[in-house]
């Protein structure tokens, strides 16, 4: 997979941690160096590069003496000139905070709840946050990913119940390829072989889920997967919508329709919706925030929801 | 000399900004130490590029001193250098190939988001403290925050930069107010983007959605708490969310039956803000009905009725 291009203020940072770690441990195969880092080796290469044509021209003063040809070998090699850089700083508060909320979410995910390794880095990382007192987490949810992660170590495709969109139950035959932990809710992303494609599943919508003696093919392993998380489409309409500030992530749960204009503290766009039956819930769920304009057929479906939802009865099925 | 790259010019103004003496050096001794600068046509553009690179540098953790003679304004006689300590680490600070896949996984959640290249660059910081093998046991798990608000960059800026920010803030009772806050974290609780910002004295806790209108940056420094503060913030959060206690029937076999993995028809839940708890409740329709408290359910039942008069 092609690594992704660094920009200049990454490069430096690159450039800071390669200096780090050859003045403590010695000389780098650049492949060695791009695997860690997770990076190119041609990036490798230019943020060397950078460290090689960093002198102050005004004292004359070279900061460091890079062995141009042992790079040009595949080899890092570097020594501290007049610079009396030898490690590369602390992490910034932005830095840390990225970090540091980035592990406050995994601290919210069920496997990692009681994680001695997690706890230690977040004591560590500081700025780690108590734990909140409103996560709900059913113990099914904790067995399922248990599942799904052996699952997918032991490279097996699973069996499941599925409540789909409409609320039709269908059994279905899954190769498991990665958890996704997105806001609140978890999906199993995996090459469904019912339908023949790859597929989101809501795990709190998977009923009965065993593991196969299937294994998973290795075409089916190499798939890319999309980021986005969208329902099944079956017959996509466009929805006219207005939502106030408050409500705007109306706008990130479906995929938008050219641009949404900002007017005060009200957003006004279009949505793509794959089931106008699963439009009700989600507008409706605002109380009023979120108003469809257009069509009719739209904002019958999520009136039908709300009188539903007064009147105590069951509403019909929804999305994904 | 070619060129130098915008690596290679922040990696010398680090390197002559070490090697500076006790008091510093001026903003001309770096313009005629760096190569970029020297070879620069001056003027705004070179002021400017020259204000991008300190930001740059303190976004990454290189701690840049500014010593002024003047007290309010960074002028020509101001001195710059770096704190030699700034790069000195904690001792203690190692991590194990399991703690460096959690971190891995950390930065990864942000994906290309703000804060991604934050994220990604502490990552290869913290891999250069050691050559430790990730674990790879973590693969099969992609989490990912969603920070879409408008107001996320600006407050994340401003908590960087200890400066306070101006904003209008509506709570869920409708009234709206202008806010001046000194910005201090930002949080995921349950999902919702929340600032915990000091507002005269008092830490208080902000929903990012509730953030009505454009942040702005007054630019007008303030010192932080101390971490025992915010901790202190924090636990009062978490304790009022435990104060507040909502009770749910549930349909048996029903959608939500299965999202709260219920056993029995009762739930209880708890949660930090009543508004919010009933928008996680009204998705399920019929599925479930508040037994209590009485304001939760009142304000689904009104809640419904504005969404049957809107879409009438």
């Amino acid at each position: 997979m092609p690594k992704q291009e660094l920009d200049g203020v990454e490069l430096f940072n690159l450039s800071l941690s390669i200096v780090g770690t050859v003045l403590r441990d010695g000389d780098q195969r650049v492949s060695d160096l791009a695997e860690l880092f997770d990076v190119s080796e041609a990036a490798i290469e230019k943020a060397v590069m950078a460290v090689a044509n960093s002198e102050d021209v005004k004292n004359c003063e070279t900061h460091f003496y890079v062995d141009v040809e042992e790079l040009a070998e595949g080899y890092v090699s570097l020594s501290q000139g007049m610079s009396s850089l030898s490690e590369p700083p602390s992490l910034s508060r932005r830095q840390l905070s990225s970090i540091a909320i980035g592990l406050d979410y995994l601290a919210a995910i069920p496997q990692f709840k009681a994680d001695a390794d997690l706890q230690a880095l977040r004591a560590l990382i500081s700025e780690s946050s108590p734990a909140s007192a409103t996560s709900h987490i059913p113990s099914r949810l904790t067995e399922q990913i248990e599942t799904l992660q052996e699952a997918m170590r032991k490279e097996l495709a699973i069996k499941c119940e599925y409540i789909n969109q409409t609320g039709a139950k269908s059994s279905r035959t899954i190769d498991p390829l990665r958890i996704d932990f997105i806001g609140r809710r978890h999906y199993l992303r995996g090459f469904c072989r019912t339908s023949g494609e790859l597929r989101a599943f809501r795990l709190d919508r998977i009923q009965s889920l065993t593991i196969t003696g299937n294994s998973i093919p290795e075409k089916t392993k190499g798939l890319p997967i999309p980021e986005e998380v969208f329902g099944e489409v079956t017959e996509e309409q466009i929805v006219e919508v207005t939502a106030s500030a408050e409500a705007a992530e109306i706008f990130w749960n479906f995929p938008v329709a050219g641009n949404t204009k900002r007017t005060g503290d009200q957003l006004h766009g279009s949505i793509r919706v794959g089931n106008l039956a699963a439009l009700g819930r989600h507008v409706a769920k605002y109380g009023g925030m979120v108003k469809v304009i257009a069509p009719e057929s739209a904002r019958s479906a999520v009136r039908d929801f709300a009188q539903r939802a007064l009147a105590g009865a069951s509403a019909p099925g929804d999305e994904d | 000399m070619a060129k130098q790259s915008p690596a290679e010019r922040l990696f010398t103004l680090t390197c002559c900004l070490l090697a500076s003496p006790v008091i510093g050096l001026s903003k001309q001794d770096l313009f005629d130490a760096v190569p970029a600068y020297r070879e620069s046509s001056g003027g705004d553009a070179l002021e400017k590029m020259f204000d991008r690179d300190k930001k740059a540098l303190r976004n990454v953790g290189v701690q840049l001193e500014v010593r002024n003679n003047d007290a309010f304004e960074e002028g020509e006689s101001a001195r710059y250098l770096i704190s030699r300590g700034a790069f000195v680490w904690p001792a203690e600070f190692e991590l194990n190939p399991k703690q460096l896949g959690l971190v891995e996984l950390a930065a990864r959640s942000w994906n290309t988001q703000i804060f991604g290249s934050a994220a990604r660059s502490s990552l290869t910081r913290l891999k250069s403290r050691g050559m430790v093998e990730i674990d790879r046991q973590l693969q099969h798990i992609s989490p990912r925050l969603v920070a879409k608000h408008e107001s996320f960059g600006p407050l994340a800026d401003a908590i960087s930069a200890s400066t306070t920010v101006v904003f209008e803030y509506r709570k869920s009772d409708g009234i709206q107010s202008v806010r001046e806050v000194e910005p201090l974290k930002l949080r995921l609780i349950e999902g919702e983007w929340v600032l915990l910002a000091r507002e005269r004295e008092a830490v208080k806790n902000f929903l990012l959605r509730r953030i009505v209108s454009k942040v702005r940056d007054t630019e007008a420094l303030f010192s932080p708490p101390s971490e025992a503060v915010i901790t202190r913030a924090e636990q009062d959060l978490v304790a009022y969310a435990a104060s507040n206690v909502a009770v749910i029937e549930i349909v048996p076999d029903s959608e939500a039956w299965w999202h709260f993995g219920s056993e029995r028809e009762q739930v209880e839940l708890n949660y930090m803000d009543e508004a919010l708890m009933a928008e996680d409740f009204m998705e399920f329709g019929a599925d479930l009905k508040v037994i209590s408290p009485k304001s939760l359910a009142d304000r689904i039942r009104a809640g419904f009725e504005a969404v049957i008069a809107s879409h009438a």
